[in-house]
């Protein structure tokens, strides 16, 4: 999620909003932004209806895999990073630096 | 004598327990399992979620379709708070 906030400005420059989501609790997620500096939402799947439905739940720990999907504006996914490759956003942030200079 | 038997029972027992367990690196490749498929695909239709989260005074509700035509959207699916990555 640092990684994330170290590139937020570039990723807003491309039209693109950053969401964190996992099973914590939104409390939970707060503090864990101040703690991290994470000023993007972090949002609370408590349950994990919503990380079921991706697909990256996973019942070992019970809990999602580190996992982002780049959805356009279209809602279609654009782009997804697994597990370790999923903390660096360099791909997503060039990903959404050219779909920009595309458009 | 006796403590020779019971030597060589636990011998046995042992020799049977690691030929029956999977290596310690399949396992550990399978606790990762970095090449596990993931259920949605590029190009696939995201489903839709309404989701809360705190901003320090209020719980605000975020769903996914606030965003459609306005915004792509980084959905960072992470294990839990307070791990890194």
């Amino acid at each position: 999620m640092k990684a994330f906030q170290k590139n937020l400005q570039k990723l807003e420059a491309a039209d693109t909003q950053v969401l964190g989501v996992s099973m914590d609790s939104a409390f939970a997620n707060k503090a864990f932004a101040d703690s991290i500096g994470v000023t993007f939402p972090l949002l609370s799947d408590w349950g994990g209806d919503i990380t079921r439905q991706y697909g990256v739940y996973v019942d070992k720990y019970n809990a999602a895999r580190r996992i982002n999907f780049l959805i356009g504006k279209d809602g279609t996914i654009l782009a997804e990073q697994l597990d370790s490759a999923a903390i660096d956003p360099t791909k997503i942030v060039d990903a959404c630096e050219r779909k920009k200079l595309n458009r | 004598m006796k403590q020779r038997s019971v030597l060589t029972v636990l011998g046995a027992w042992l020799l049977v327990a690691a030929l029956l367990s999977p290596p310690l690196s399949q396992q550990l490749r399978a606790e990762n399992n970095p090449s596990a498929p993931v259920k949605l695909k590029i190009g696939d239709q995201a489903p839709d979620f309404k989701l809360k989260y705190f901003d320090g005074s209020d719980l605000k509700d975020v769903s996914l379709s606030q965003y459609r035509g306005k915004k792509n959207v980084v959905l960072a699916f992470y294990i839990f708070a307070f791990t890194g990555g």
